[in-house]
């Protein structure tokens, strides 16, 4: 059976059942999240833009803030069937596109922050975060199939890496 | 602060005006550095959702030459440089050759060349892009070191997302586009400025406009 293909835009957030493929074209410092349970054959991507939601209106999308990505993201999957305790993580992105020579303003490291916080969120929920390509100054395009529960990452003049 | 989805069209048209000033200072600098007419457009004002700026400037998968510098001066913002990758080293190519007569191909110089290459194409437009803009409203004017980056265009934007991402989810951007003119063969080369006011550098823009 073909896999359909989910292409997600940012702060998107998406769980389906297998076969899917789920696609985030184009990381900067963004993070691609992945979760999945291979037993209950669900699978969910989220597009994450920034570390925290706070000080922000309740109105903005779930998807973008790693805060309130990561709870969202479990709890659609917990409601779709998954086992808490057999989701799995992984991420890629959270790059620096730009460094300036000596102090960078904040909004440029946002990358490693993204990381931080999702990695953070995942642990205070039990989540296993099993395989990470995360940081340098590379973008990302990320592909990930239930065919074989692999995240494919395309890195510009690097190639491509299965994690 | 402004809520920039409601700043009106005499608003919207001043801040495109100050996008007009540098963009006329940028294009003679850049003739200059070339000795090539520069040919610019108007600029625009627009503001866009955080989520389609990926697609905002055409393909998200498009690679690109990017430079960027962060104003230090009295006026907060940021300022890119961004150019498809082959528009990019056709541009170090014309420097190179412009400057010092050299003959080498593009793929024949390494890497870092080509960058130094590029940043500095990238800060004579974006410097005097920004003096302009801070002559007009008596701000100080400093600038940071140019970073560069070639990648794909959506990563390359994320950037923008980051900034305006933690304040809303519209982002305000002056976009102008300036092409090199008498070229061989027809080739154009051109490249987009994209002014990033900081979310609280609009207010100190209206004013000093008075259009606030």
């Amino acid at each position: 059976m073909a896999e359909p293909s989910i292409v997600l835009g940012m702060a998107d957030l998406y769980v389906a059942r297998a076969p899917v493929k789920l696609i985030t074209l184009g990381l900067g410092s963004c993070i691609g999240l992945v979760v999945f349970d291979p037993l209950a054959k669900i699978a969910g991507m989220a597009h994450i833009m920034l570390p925290d939601s706070r000080g922000l209106k309740g109105s903005e999308k779930v998807g973008k803030f790693a805060d309130t990505a990561v709870p969202a993201i479990i709890d659609e999957m917990l409601k779709q069937g998954a086992n808490r305790s057999r989701i799995k993580a992984k991420i890629a992105g959270g790059a620096q596109m730009f460094a300036l020579p000596g102090s960078s303003p904040e909004f440029l490291t946002v990358g490693a922050k993204n990381v931080r916080e999702t990695t953070v969120r995942l642990a205070r929920l039990g989540i296993a975060l099993v395989a990470s390509d995360t940081g340098g100054n590379k973008g990302r395009t990320i592909e990930f199939s239930t065919s074989n529960w692999m995240l494919k990452i395309k890195t510009l003049g690097k190639g491509i890496n299965e994690i | 602060m402004a809520d920039i989805a409601s700043f009106n069209a005499l608003q919207l048209d001043a801040i495109r005006e100050v996008g007009n000033i540098g963009t006329g200072n940028a294009a003679t600098a850049l003739s200059g550095l070339l000795s090539r007419m520069i040919n610019m457009n108007v600029p625009q004002t627009e503001l866009v959702s955080i989520y389609e700026l990926g697609q905002h400037y055409g393909d998200p998968m498009q690679v690109v030459g990017a430079v960027f510098v962060r104003s230090l001066g009295g006026f907060h913002c940021s300022l890119i440089f961004i150019q498809n990758e082959e528009d990019a080293n056709l541009m170090v190519e014309l420097l190179l050759k412009q400057q010092f007569g050299s003959q080498i191909p593009i793929e024949e110089l390494p890497q870092d060349m080509i960058d130094s290459a590029l940043s500095e194409v990238g800060n004579i437009v974006l410097s005097s892009f920004l003096n302009a803009i801070n002559l007009l409203i008596g701000t100080q004017h400093q600038i940071s070191v140019p970073g560069v980056a070639h990648d794909m265009l959506s990563s390359i934007l994320d950037v923008v997302a980051s900034i305006y991402g933690q304040m809303g989810e519209t982002a305000l951007l002056v976009n102008t586009e300036l092409s090199v003119e008498g070229l061989e063969e027809g080739r154009k080369i051109s490249g987009h400025i994209i002014l990033i006011p900081d979310p609280d550098a609009l207010d100190l823009l209206l004013r000093k406009l008075k259009v606030m």
